[in-house]
């Protein structure tokens, strides 16, 4: 945090300084505008802070505060400098410099706190009953807030005016620190959770370098880019329950024992009884290469780019690749009728990694289950999408346009090795804008999309009494017909679940009616519905409602009123499971 | 089979005036309204789909109450925030500036994170200089 701090004090200084000098050795007519805010404020709070003071220190305090509104013109060169210091947590400034076309940068920088609020974990004792998730609180006293901080840049520099040859540099650092809610889970041989407090030290650091230039009518440019995350805070450790069936214990004395079962527990679960890190934050770099292309191509405008990338694990070694590609090209087809189309493509390839599981009751009589197996990432996909847009002037007062595309999803591996869904979207859409001068307009659009195999999950959800056969595996214990594990039931299962639509329809509407110049109007719909017809047992659909009006009211220059309301309604209907714990 | 509905309602004024050529004024009044419930969840009694055939008692630890399981997705907000301030131009150059700033949350369900209930101000006031 030193060095960034450090880091961040020496560009500010240095971006102010040089420009301020260059700026005033310059002869020509100069502008300098320099506002100023000096005051303070000072909070209390009434009860519960962490809702009503979210992004607020949550604290009864009084501070002093500053902001800042710098502008300097001279010539073909400018600076410029914005900035608030709320407190010592939220800050915001912004910075601004041009020299002709030779250099220009901009940084922005800005901090936030914001409270978070501690899952009571009461809602586990929802459902009441015997066999019950119980939990832990070990953090009963937290205050979790956490502190975002971010700067960005982005820098041009003219290397040759012949083919405008430029240096192009970008960066971006966020910094996230305080605290979190962390919450460990148990296996269901121990049905417990547990919540501690957790220290937050996220580093995300992003930095982009390339050279752009012209060659004949196109524009090119190339761009590296480099990303790193990694957490530094101590890894969240939790000590994992010995087996247990949740309800079938004796009690002897103030020592508990287990039936049997317990037995039976151990050597079905990876661990147990030890203590292991939990919710790990993965260290990762990613690295590209962009090459980007536009011009005039026919009657038209061409715009596109092709990228590479790897990104890696540090802590796993596993790495994902992808290939992508974009094109747009938009042409005047007449006067009075544009044509936009865009196509995309990407590949992502992810390394498989093997699963090393220990035997399911190794070391016991009866049936084992090795359960080793490759884990095929469901992110190994190919995606492609296409569209065209064709946008008409009908008369002086009414543009309509049209647009229809395909898009697709071929999933590699998931849910089946080798045989993965592919989700395939077609959509329609209409638009239509109608104004009358400056008095009135309208815009109205309508969409549809209808989408086969959207993502469902891998496994079905019912099982169902009399559908399908399963037999007991080996007899375990003398005078029982044998076992059937919960392993077996996975067979039986049926019924592919989703909240993903195959069908979905947008409507919005907006109107805007100014019946003076003191007068303006506006008032707005929009409806979506979307629902799933595949799902035979099930009525999966969703339905959104979003009304809104404003009114504006400037009698004179020293009176300005704005009025409205907007109100949202969503409806969704959707399948409740229950799990059930018993071991 | 089970039916989720949020609604949230959003009424506002803001006001700018200007009394003299010295004096500005501003002011705003938010009002959010903010309800989601879940329906009662009707789960199977899970003891007598299973239990034909399986001896008596085997399913006794599966009489589970789901009654109030909806209820604790249910969530119902109100919060006000108001806001008032004034500007008095002391000299061409130096600005007078003072706000006020009021915001409450009524929690009428406490959903996740308990009761929420709560409220806050803010007072600032400062001096604008133009150098």
């Amino acid at each position: 945090m030193k060095q960034f701090t450090t880091y961040v004090t020496a560009v500010i200084i240095a971006l102010l300084l040089i420009p301020a000098m260059v700026i005033a050795e310059d002869g020509g007519d100069k502008q300098r505008d320099l506002s100023i805010w000096l005051g303070g404020h000072t909070t209390e709070f009434t009860d519960n802070t962490k809702k009503v003071g979210e992004y607020n220190k949550g604290e009864n305090e009084f501070l002093p505060e500053f902001m800042l509104d710098y502008y300097m013109k001279s010539g073909n060169k400018m600076m410029s400098l914005n900035g608030h210091f709320y407190d010592d947590e939220n800050i915001d400034a912004h910075y601004k410099l041009t020299i002709g076309n030779k250099f220009k940068a901009k940084i922005d920088f800005g901090s936030m706190v914001a409270q978070k609020g501690r899952d009571l974990l009461e809602n586990i004792g929802a459902k009441k009953g015997p066999k019950m998730l119980s939990y832990t609180l070990l953090d009963e006293d937290a205050d979790y807030k956490t502190k975002r901080s971010d700067i960005e840049g982005d820098y041009q520099l003219l290397l040759s005016k012949t083919n405008n040859i430029r240096l192009l540099a970008a960066h971006r650092s966020t910094i996230e620190t305080g605290h979190e809610q962390k919450i460990s889970t148990g296996h269901c041989a121990n049905c417990h959770q547990v919540s501690r407090k957790l220290e937050v030290d996220r580093q995300t650091h992003t930095v982009e370098a390339g050279v752009a230039g012209e060659a004949g009518k196109f524009d090119l440019a190339y761009l590296f880019g480099y990303r790193t995350f990694k957490s530094n805070a101590p890894d969240a450790i939790n000590h994992y329950d010995d087996a247990r069936h949740p309800t079938n214990t004796v009690i002897t004395g103030s020592d508990t024992t287990y039936t049997a079962s317990a037995g039976e527990f151990v050597p079905r679960l990876i661990y147990q009884d030890t203590t292991l890190p939990y919710g790990v934050y993965p260290e990762t770099e990613k690295m590209s290469h962009k090459l980007k292309v536009k011009g005039d191509v026919g009657k038209g405008r061409f715009a596109g780019a092709v990228s590479i990338s790897q990104a890696k694990n540090k802590h796993t070694n596993l790495t994902t690749d992808a290939v992508s590609g974009v094109a747009n090209y938009a042409v005047l087809l007449n006067p009075k009728t544009r044509l936009l189309t865009k196509l995309n493509v990407s590949q992502i390839q992810a390394d498989d990694a093997i699963i090393d599981l220990p035997t399911h009751r190794e070391g016991l009589s009866g049936p084992t289950q090795d359960f080793d197996y490759t884990f095929y990432s469901s992110l190994d996909r190919t995606t492609a999408g296409l569209s065209a847009e064709l946008i008409r002037k009908v008369n002086p007062k009414l543009t309509a346009s049209l647009k229809a595309g395909y898009s697709m999803v071929d999933r590699d591996d998931y849910p089946v090795y080798q045989n993965g869904t592919k989700t395939s979207k077609m959509f329609g859409q209409v638009k239509l804008r109608h104004r009358k001068g400056l008095t009135y307009s309208t815009n109205f659009k309508y969409r549809f999309e209808k989408i086969t195999d959207p993502y469902v999950s891998g496994r079905g959800l019912f099982e169902s009494k009399g559908r399908g056969v399963i037999l007991p595996l080996d007899t375990v214990q003398p005078g029982y017909p044998g076992w059937v594990f919960y392993y077996q039931r996975e067979e039986l299962r049926y019924q592919d679940i989703t909240t993903m639509p195959t069908e979905k329809h947008d409507i919005e509407w907006s109107s805007n009616w100014c019946p003076n110049s003191k007068v303006g109007i506006n008032m707005g719909m929009k409806i979506g519905l979307d629902k799933n017809n595949d799902l035979d047992s099930l009525d999966v659909k969703q339905t959104s409602m979003q009304p809104n009006l404003s009114i504006n009211f400037n009698p004179n220059s020293k009176i300005s009123l704005t009025t409205g309301f907007s109100y949202t309604q969503y409806d969704s209907r959707g399948p409740v499971t229950i799990a059930l714990f018993d071991g | 089979m089970t039916d989720y509905t949020s609604k949230s309602t959003n009424l506002y004024l803001v006001a700018h005036l200007m009394p003299t050529e010295k004096l500005g004024i501003h002011g705003s009044f938010d009002f959010n309204l903010s309800e989601a419930a879940l329906d009662e969840v009707q789960i199977p009694d899970s003891a007598a789909l299973v239990a034909i055939g399986v001896p008596a008692g085997w399913f006794a630890s599966h009489s589970y109450d789901y009654s109030q399981m909806s209820t604790y997705s249910d969530f119902d907000y109100e919060l006000l925030k108001l806001n008032f301030g004034v500007e008095y131009l002391l000299s061409p150059k130096i600005t007078f500036t003072a706000d006020l700033d009021y915001a409450d949350l009524k929690d009428n369900q406490g959903y996740v994170y308990g009761n929420e209930t709560g409220s806050f101000y803010m007072i600032r006031s400062g001096f604008r200089l133009k150098l």
